[in-house]
């Protein structure tokens, strides 16, 4: 052989040899969690992490930061190959593909019903889909309503409250209230209060009396200039921060995008005066999931049940501003954190994010419909009886 | 390849090729046997753990004690539901020594496998599999009027699986016999050698890749067959003997290439003839794109049929491109005009559009059309006229789409202009003007001739471009209303992302709109070339 060849041997050798070392190279600890968190939220996490490591040194928890673009196609091909964690944190928003597919282990075994009962009950029910549980819940998001107390001294309690106030509030240029009119995620919540669902199942139920109720409701918001008829998240933030929005319907992340100054408090969604029931948004959750690869199970349980238990939602909602599901937490300084008490007030009235993949076909279609809707270009009824068709074809092209 | 290049090499007659293909031929039979053996022990060791679950199981059906060693055994009661959560239920394993109830904080994992496979029973009737997880241990329910009996096998020993190595000895082995029909044999037995050789490869190619990917590797080793026997293969392994240091210059940017370019394309386009839902693939051959073509059962004005989207999608283009054009070199002949004062900094000014990234033009342009305080209804208002809510028709949206992308495209063609204006000589034109030619008249005989060979390549490009201008569409009617706005591209892109994860679909798509992108390359590239022929 002649020098290049040997070099060239060599360097593949050491290609090789380094890529063998690299799938080999797994941690001795006992448990190794991911997660996609940032700043004060990995801070808080990784203090978790430290705290039970000294309280088990013989089941060592390995924290990893992985980022977030990309964290669950990771999850999706890391774990079939062995190489994916014991544990992950995720939203409750994959669970029926990863079930699917089996990449889950079901954790209702391990919990009963006092460890149950740390948990608002419908945050719990975020991390179940099909007769089992799949993770316990870390925090929780959902809708609430923001109001800049300058412009809404007495936040309305009904939905006719809302419609009186418009006139009065828009002889001066504001809007009542603000939010992404044809979006599904926040239209949920008026859909809910007319008793309706978005999915029974995993089968779609879009044009029901509930919902053609619930679109009219969104169209008389837009027809009597309640609510601004192209608003998106961005345009909401800025309409609320000029004050030219009295009211918001947005989130916990909301808080970030508000201008400095600005006079405002949160509080929960108004009743739906048609039916007495308060408006319910959607609630999705962020948990800690176990892989069903997991390697010492038993010992990863425990770590399930310490991260969610209630010291440590108290410190994850102090440090971080997580808006934590346990209820118990509540308590003390955190009540009167006017934010996270309203969010949590909010928790009681809200309906769990369907887990099931069908879900994410429903979306655009549901978002174009009511986006003609609420124009007028189309009633809601036929509004959302092309949505159902479009929905229900996506899901018949589907092949056993 | 590399094996057959050595084959090549050492064909000239003699002991020592002999005995080195004996050498091959036998490593890699020894790679095949030893790949057998270890297949075949695997199977054994899961069917035995499966069959002592599966008796262990019956044994306690029947009342009786397993014969095999278990590592948890019972007939196991119904699910209970709790008072608060119906997800959370308990059960009871009934053994000899009472029953107990099953789960909680800190029960035994072997528990945990007799309430999984209690659950899983309940779903699928009486089962035998084994575990997951790696220890080679097997589960086995079958039913009894009390529940299932579960049993569980105590821990084998742990059996990696190697079909991989299987494989690679058959592919070995049809190197061998490639290798060998080069070599050994001459005339027609040689290409046949080569390709039955090199068709074998076809079985791990199934294996890994589905049917396509097998037929894909099929056909090329008979190609490759059929090459050989033409004497190809020969003169391609004589010029790569010969340029080998050229070849090695080139070979890193040829493997980045095929890594980052021919392999995505031919997934990419296998996709194309897979259906996908929740993570599952199924081979649907033509399918998908019977399903696009055909419309997928929308009527042709509705805005989710293909002709429908294609029809916007070659409006959008021919429209955008027409200002591109237009404008740019309107604006290219007034930065020529010799009464402009500063035109280094008009110049700089109008390639600005070019320079901002576009996807924040396009966000500005989105800000702008909203409907209560954007930009452009209250300059509307300001001269009298009422606003429009610009996303709420097609015209209005689809013209909202077509300004933005006129403000992003036209400095590329101002520029190409531009560029092609400098090097029409002067003296042409003052040639013009002393015979008495009108201004209309030197634009059209001497100015516009000189255009068109810059212009065609830049039009060719720009409608490439336009065709696939996802950001605009998506940031600033995002489809709206109603979808009706969407280009072909952006229609992919929901296939994949908001319509199930339908990746098939997508895939399908992207191949049709490759399909149509190579042939207008094809025919600018005619024009353009024709115009190049016709130029003075």
């Amino acid at each position: 052989m002649t020098r290049p060849r040997l070099t060239l041997a060599g360097m593949l050798a050491a290609t090789l040899v380094g890529s063998l070392a690299g799938c080999g190279s797994r941690t001795d600890a006992a448990v190794t969690l991911w997660h996609a968190y940032a700043g004060a939220e990995r801070a808080t996490l990784e203090a978790l992490a430290a705290d039970w490591n000294q309280a088990h040194p013989d089941q060592s928890l390995v924290v990893v930061a992985v980022p977030y673009d990309g964290f669950g196609d990771k999850i999706t091909s890391a774990i079939p190959n062995g190489n994916g964690p014991d544990l992950f944190i995720y939203s409750q928003d994959r669970l029926g593909d990863w079930t699917a597919a089996g990449l889950l282990e079901p954790i209702e075994f391990w919990i009963d019903d006092a460890t149950a009962a740390r948990f608002a009950p419908d945050a719990l029910s975020t991390m179940a889909y099909r007769g089992s549980l799949w993770g316990l819940p870390l925090a929780v998001k959902s809708l609430a309503l923001f109001v800049r107390t300058d412009l809404v001294p007495d936040p309305p309690r009904t939905t006719d409250a809302l419609f009186e106030m418009a006139p009065r509030l828009r002889a001066r240029g504001v809007f009542p209230l603000a939010y992404p009119v044809d979006d599904l995620y926040a239209h949920a919540a008026w859909l809910h209060g007319y008793g309706g669902r978005v999915m029974d199942g995993d089968t779609p139920t879009i044009a029901t009396a509930e919902g053609v109720a619930a679109a009219s409701f969104a169209r008389q918001l837009v027809a009597r200039e309640v609510v601004p008829r192209d608003a998106d998240g961005a345009l909401t933030a800025t309409l609320f921060s000029e004050g030219k929005a009295a009211m918001a319907l947005s989130g916990p992340w909301f808080v970030a995008d508000i201008a400095l100054g600005v006079p405002y408090t949160v509080t929960t969604l108004p009743i739906v005066s048609a039916t007495g029931q308060p408006a319910a948004p959607f609630l999705g959750a962020e948990g800690v999931l176990m892989s069903a690869r997991a390697r010492d199970k038993q010992a990863a349980i425990a770590v399930v049940l310490a991260l969610t238990d209630d010291a440590s939602a108290t410190e994850r909602a102090t440090e971080a501003h997580q808006v934590v599901p346990n209820v118990a937490a509540y308590t003390g300084a955190l009540a009167a954190d006017p934010v996270l008490s309203a969010f949590r007030q909010q928790l009681e009235h809200t309906v769990p994010m369907p887990a099931t993949p069908a879900m994410r076909a429903v979306w655009t279609p549901y978002k174009n419909a009511l986006g003609q809707i609420v124009i007028g270009a189309t009633s809601p009824a036929d509004g959302l009886e092309r949505a159902a068709g479009q929905v229900a074809g996506y899901a018949r092209a589907e092949r056993p | 390849m590399t094996a057959l290049a050595e084959a090549r090499v050492v064909r000239q007659p003699g002991t020592r090729s002999a005995i080195r293909d004996v050498a091959i031929v036998g490593v890699v039979l020894w790679i095949v046997v030893v790949a057998a053996f270890v297949r075949s022990r695997n199977r054994e060791a899961t069917a035995h753990a499966l069959a002592h679950a599966q008796a262990a199981a019956q044994a306690i059906a029947r009342g009786d004690a397993p014969i095999h060693a278990t590592a948890a055994a019972a007939v196991v009661g119904p699910a209970v539901a709790s008072q608060r959560h119906a997800f959370l239920s308990r059960r009871v394993a009934r053994t000899s020594a009472g029953d107990r109830s099953l789960g909680g904080p800190g029960a035994p994992a072997a528990d945990k496998l007799l309430y999984d496979a209690a659950n899983r029973f309940e779903r699928e009737g009486a089962f035998a599999t084994n575990l997951a997880d790696g220890t080679g241990r097997a589960v086995a329910a079958v039913a009894t009027a009390r529940g299932p009996a579960i049993a569980v096998t105590a821990s084998a020993e742990p059996h990696p699986g190697l079909p991989w190595l299987a494989l690679l000895g058959v592919a070995g082995l049809g190197l061998v016999v490639a290798a060998a029909s080069t070599s050994i044999v001459g005339g027609r037995a040689s290409g046949a050698g080569v390709a039955i050789g090199l068709a074998t490869w076809a079985i791990p190619a199934a294996w890994w890749g589905g049917p396509i990917l097998a037929i894909v590797v099929g056909a090329t080793a008979l190609g490759i067959g059929v090459a050989h026997h033409r004497g190809a293969t020969t003169r391609v392994l004589t010029t790569v003997r010969e340029h080998r240091i050229a070849l090695g210059f080139l070979a890193p940017a040829g493997v980045a290439m095929l890594i980052l370019v021919v392999v995505p394309f031919v997934v990419g386009l296998a996709l194309g003839f897979y259906d996908h839902h929740h993570g599952r693939w199924t081979f649907v051959g033509l399918d998908n794109f019977r399903r696009i073509l055909s419309g997928d059962g929308h009527a042709l004005g509705d805005p989710l049929n293909f002709w429908f989207i294609l029809g916007v999608t070659l409006a959008w283009t021919f429209i955008n491109v027409l200002f591109h054009v237009t404008l740019g070199t309107v604006l290219a002949l007034g930065l020529r005009q010799s009464w402009l004062k500063g035109k280094g900094a008009w110049r700089v000014l109008l390639i600005i559009p070019w320079a901002v990234p576009n996807y924040i033009t396009a966000l500005i342009w989105k800000g702008m059309f909203q409907g209560e305080y954007g930009a452009v209804n209250s300059i509307l208002r300001g001269l009298g006229i009422d606003s429009v809510s610009w996303f709420s028709s097609w015209a209005t949206a689809f013209s909202a789409n077509v300004a933005t992308n006129t403000w992003l495209g036209f400095p590329f063609m101002m520029v190409v202009a531009l560029g092609a204006l400098e090097s029409i000589p002067r003296e042409l034109e003052e040639a013009a003007e002393v015979d008495g030619a009108s201004a209309w008249q030197r634009f059209r005989e001497i100015t516009l001739p000189h255009l068109r060979p810059a212009l065609g390549p830049a039009v060719v490009l720009g409608s490439i471009w336009t065709f696939n201008m996802f950001n605009v569409i998506v940031l600033v009617s995002g489809g709206k209303p109603g979808g009706s706005t969407d280009i072909l591209v952006t229609d992919a892109y929901r296939w994949a992302f908001e319509r199930g994860e339908q990746y098939g679909m997508a895939a399908a798509l992207g191949f049709i709109i490759f399909l149509l992108l190579l042939v207008w390359t094809l025919v600018g590239r005619a024009i353009s070339g024709s115009a190049e022929e016709a130029r003075p």
